[in-house]
């Protein structure tokens, strides 16, 4: 057992764990983090993603104790219980996810990728969008809802930088 | 029913259970976790055929913590069956955990119980098994063989069962025959990949002899039933959960000998016990599907039409029967849907299951319409190539124009869209056809347009099931539905939603009826809490789930009215229910909140009209129509071939479809999309293989390849609606058909592309280098 320190969305976690055991067990059972989800459990589909140091990092394959002193984040964190994140909000307007089981992957995957666009004030296109989610695999969708909400999440704002800007 | 509230049916509402979806708080089956819980992992069989003469779990007689494990011979006779009921059937058990004999690579051997997940991963891999090796049977030539020995002692050869299905006069059809058209055509084993495995929780509590399981399923009910009658205990004293499902796709729609075992060993040990399925375990051991090969021959007249249809279907069902759509579902089915969308009366079918080493092969989105649909509209193609007609006008001078229209087996077709839909994709796919053209010649790219014109059962209930003997038996839904005391209702509902959106439109449903507002209602689901139902699948959930939760609000908004009439001293026939209110027509003034109105009913009784009873619930069930209700589309996709490579581009998929009344478009298009998606799975990519000895090759998410995002294009979809009379609502089911047109576009689009005919599926870049390296050289 090794003794290590988390700092799990901004609360500091001081955890037991065997060497072997995953980050995403960690954060589901010593944590109480359940929207993390593992899907493949080899690193394919993108499911377990979270951030750490603000990074998206596959937290099925990465052992806990390589994160000790490291910031972590999960999905539970982006907008609370009523899931209020702008990119979460854009999610249920275009219909982005059914069974959801994918989804807090595909959120905490995409969430840099909108961050950086829109401070580089620049609207990628489809392909881009594409690309960025190719970590990723949702079952249910078929891809389309989710680009149309990662690009309107972008293009609002875009618009609102816009705005404060005039 | 006038209600002053915007109609809730067919609008796009946002869906209700979003929020926790989105937010990381819903529940699913890994998600549960009792205190004091054992966790079970399975020893599966590593060879796919052989004699199993002895399990040796010595080595796990000192482990620290101490470990618990079973094997076949502690479990007695509890086993998976599921027979149907045709004279010609071979019957065949599956224990629960192998005894004597293992059939495929990942049949359960052991269960290996310990205090926590790695610890049950370590204590198995110390259990051995020591095999008698087999000949193993691998293809559907060594199942046909006479001479390769059946997989069950007692049995005569590997075929499950073999039947045949026949109308109209087919002799006829052939003498008057100008061409007669032979193809075969093949589609691979694959299956749904929910993203979430299966997994199943169970705990009992020897205090009230009272059986709690949740597992990740599609039809909790059924495993209520299953557990009751393998386990021997009263029904009354289980419950079966369903929490959130990640994903089902079908391969959730079966009872699974896990699910059996699990409740067993939770009795056995005295604790909880937890199975949660890896992705290894799902890929070679939960369910496959398809792997069919057909024979089709058609009769044409000089006219082009067609007279008559002779099809030889075999699949491969692999080492078990599942339940509880049996070991002849798959075949009967595609025999049954092969006579599709056109007029023509002589069809003669040939359907056998083969029985092979191989894992089971059940119901995946679509259940053999995806393979039938292909053969069927790879074959108008050929059809039209060979007789030099442009395959939509072949397709229009065949197509079933009148209804309701008596099919060559005798079921009945309701309305549809069958032309208008051919002709909008026509005139959708005229540019494309243009660009198509102007590639013919080319030597480096050709564009292809390929349609897929179909039909499919849906809504199909209880005469369905008995009419081929299927033993699942009945098909009805249910639903309960409860006016609490503060005038929110609580709808209690005989299906399982695991991505359907069934909170929302069964939310709107109810919401029409009793004028209150889908924010007031929660649907409860996925738990035999509810009215007895056989689950979701099939396409039903929202014309017969819909039309449940429909009679029964209708039922109570009559006593709300009544109520309400008596409280505003009005006649009833003027008393409308709308936005949380009763009001009297033309006088919006006089009203009472429909909160009022249920508190009335359930606590201050003694302000109800003289008589009546208090309480403001109701329940109702809706089965299926005799011969369901028939959605149709046709499909359109575009393809860009590079003739070096053979790498393929969808440049464009087009959908027209017809579901009946919707529901919520949001929801439709949904559904449409996403099946579609696994639909191009299923045409290019997802593949079970096996090599000669039955070893999977294909068990991670690096060998099974899926869609992913960036070699998919927008799905355009585009609607017509012709609402059925057959159930409550108009509505048809539309669950399953985007995974149904895929593989015959696409095959289609290559075949006009290349000039080739396709004669199966997966596309994969092997293939279509081999067919493009073709074209070159004949072009």
């Amino acid at each position: 057992m090794t003794r290590i320190t988390l700092t799990v969305n901004g609360r500091k976690h001081v955890v037991e764990a065997e060497p072997r055991r995953l980050l995403a067990d960690v954060l589901r059972e010593d944590c109480g983090l359940t929207g993390v989800h593992i899907g493949c459990a080899h690193g394919a589909c993108g499911c377990c993603t979270v951030h750490v140091d603000g990074s998206p990092r596959l937290s099925c394959l990465t052992f806990a104790v390589q994160m000790d002193g490291r910031a972590i984040r999960t999905v539970e964190d982006l907008g609370g219980t009523e899931a209020t994140h702008p990119l979460q909000q854009a999610f249920r307007r275009n219909h982005a996810l059914q069974c959801g089981y994918c989804t807090p992957g595909f959120l905490m995957a995409l969430l840099p990728f909108v961050e950086a666009q829109v401070s580089a004030g620049q609207m990628p296109d489809d392909d881009e969008i594409r690309e960025a989610m190719s970590g990723n695999i949702c079952r249910c969708t078929g891809y389309q809802g989710i680009v149309e909400a990662v690009r309107e999440t972008i293009g609002d704002a875009l618009a609102a930088k816009t705005e404060a800007a005039q | 029913m006038k209600a002053e509230t915007p109609r809730q049916i067919g609008a796009r509402v946002l869906r209700l259970e979003d929020p926790r979806l989105l937010s990381g708080r819903a529940r699913y089956i890994d998600d549960i976790r009792p205190a004091n819980c054992l966790h079970l992992k399975f020893v599966r069989a590593q060879v796919a055929h052989a004699r199993l003469l002895d399990v040796d779990t010595s080595m796990l007689a000192d482990l620290e913590p101490a470990v618990t494990v079973f094997t076949g011979k502690d479990i007695g006779k509890l086993s998976m069956k599921s027979h149907q009921d045709y004279p010609e059937m071979q019957y065949a058990e599956q224990p629960l955990l192998a005894q004597g004999r293992v059939r495929f690579v990942g049949e359960p051997i052991a269960a290996v119980l310990a205090e926590d997940a790695y610890l049950a991963e370590d204590a198995a891999e110390m259990v051995f098994a020591d095999f008698d090796f087999l000949d193993p049977v691998t293809t559907m030539e060594q199942a046909l063989d006479p001479a390769v020995q059946p997989l069950f002692d007692h049995w005569k050869n590997n075929t499950w069962v073999e039947r045949q299905m026949k109308g109209g006069d087919l002799q006829a059809a052939r003498a008057a025959a100008a061409h007669v058209i032979r193809r075969t055509y093949t589609n691979q084993r694959h299956t749904g990949v929910p993203m979430e495995g299966r997994g199943v929780v169970a705990e009992y509590d020897p205090g009230q002899r009272f059986l709690t399981v949740w597992s990740s399923t599609q039809m909790p009910h059924l495993v209520r039933t299953y557990i009751a009658e393998e386990l021997g205990l009263p029904e009354s004293r289980i419950r079966v959960i369903a929490p959130d499902v990640g994903g089902g796709f079908g391969v959730k729609g079966q009872v699974f000998g896990e699910e059996v075992l699990v409740a067993w060993c939770a009795i056995q040990t005295g604790r909880p016990v937890k199975w949660i399925e890896d992705r290894r375990e799902n890929l070679m051991a939960s369910i496959h599907a398809r792997d069919h090969r057909h024979t089709l021959e058609a009769y044409v007249s000089a006219e082009g039409r067609l007279l008559g249809l002779k099809a030889d279907i075999t699949v491969d069902i692999g080492a078990y029967s599942t339940y509880p759509f049996s070991a002849a579902g798959e075949s009967g089915m595609a025999a049954k849907v092969m006579p599709g969308p056109y007029d023509f009366q002589a069809y003669e079918a040939t359907f056998r299951s083969l029985a092979t080493n191989k894992c089971p092969n059940g119901t995946y989105r679509g259940v053999a319409r995806p393979s039938a649909v292909f053969s069927q509209e790879r074959l108008m193609d050929d059809i039209a190539r060979e007789i030099g007609m442009d395959p939509i006008a072949f397709r229009l001078k065949n197509i079933i124009r009148t209804f309701p229209y008596r099919n060559v087996l005798g079921f009945s077709y309701d309305p549809g869209s069958y032309v208008e839909s051919l002709e909008k994709t026509r005139e959708l796919l005229a540019p494309d056809f243009a660009r198509a053209s102007a590639t013919a010649g080319d030597p480096n790219r050709r564009i292809g347009v390929g349609i897929a014109c179909f039909i499919e059962q849906t809504a199909h209930g209880t005469p369905d099931f008995t009419r081929r003997r299927v033993p699942i038996e009945t098909g009805y839904i249910a639903a309960r539905l409860e006016v609490m005391t503060d005038g929110h209702v609580l709808i209690d509902l005989g299906l399982q939603n695991h991505g359907q959106g069934l909170e929302t439109t069964m939310a709107q449903v109810a919401s029409d009826a009793l004028g209150i507002t889908p924010d007031r209602i929660y649907v409860r689901h996925g738990d035999t809490s509810a009215p007895y139902s056989v689950g979701t699948w099939g396409s039903r959930g929202g014309p017969l789930g819909g039309g449940a939760v429909h009679l029964a609000a209708t039922e109570i908004a009559g006593k709300m009215r009544a109520i309400a009439a008596h409280l505003l001293q009005a006649p009833v026939g003027s008393v409308q229910l709308g936005d949380n209110k009763a009001f009297v027509s033309d006088q919006p003034d006089r009203f009472v909140d429909l909160a009022y109105v249920a508190r009335s009913a359930l606590r201050n009784v003694d302000r109800l009209p003289e008589g009546m009873a208090p309480g403001l619930a109701a329940e109702a069930s809706v089965d299926g129509p005799k011969d369901g209700s028939y959605s149709n589309a046709v499909h359109a996709a575009v393809v860009d071939i590079d003739l070096r490579t053979g790498k393929l581009k969808l440049l464009r998929y087009v959908v027209v479809e017809d579901c009946g009344t919707i529901l919520n478009p949001l929801v439709v298009d949904g559904q449409v999309r996403g099946g579609v998606v696994q639909g191009i799975g299923s045409a290019l990519w997802e593949h079970f293989v096996y090599d000669a000895e039955g070893q999977p090759l294909t068990t991670s998410f690096a060998d099974y390849l899926m869609p992913q995002a960036p070699e998919i294009p927008m799905i355009e979809v585009h609607h017509f609606e012709t609402p059925t009379s057959l159930t409550p609502l108009g509505a048809k089911g539309l669950g399953e058909g985007g995974a149904i047109g895929p593989p015959a576009a696409i095959a289609n689009a290559v075949t006009h592309a290349l000039d080739i005919g396709v004669t199966g599926t997966p596309l994969t870049a092997s293939v279509l280098w081999h067919l493009a390296k073709t074209a070159r050289e004949g072009g």
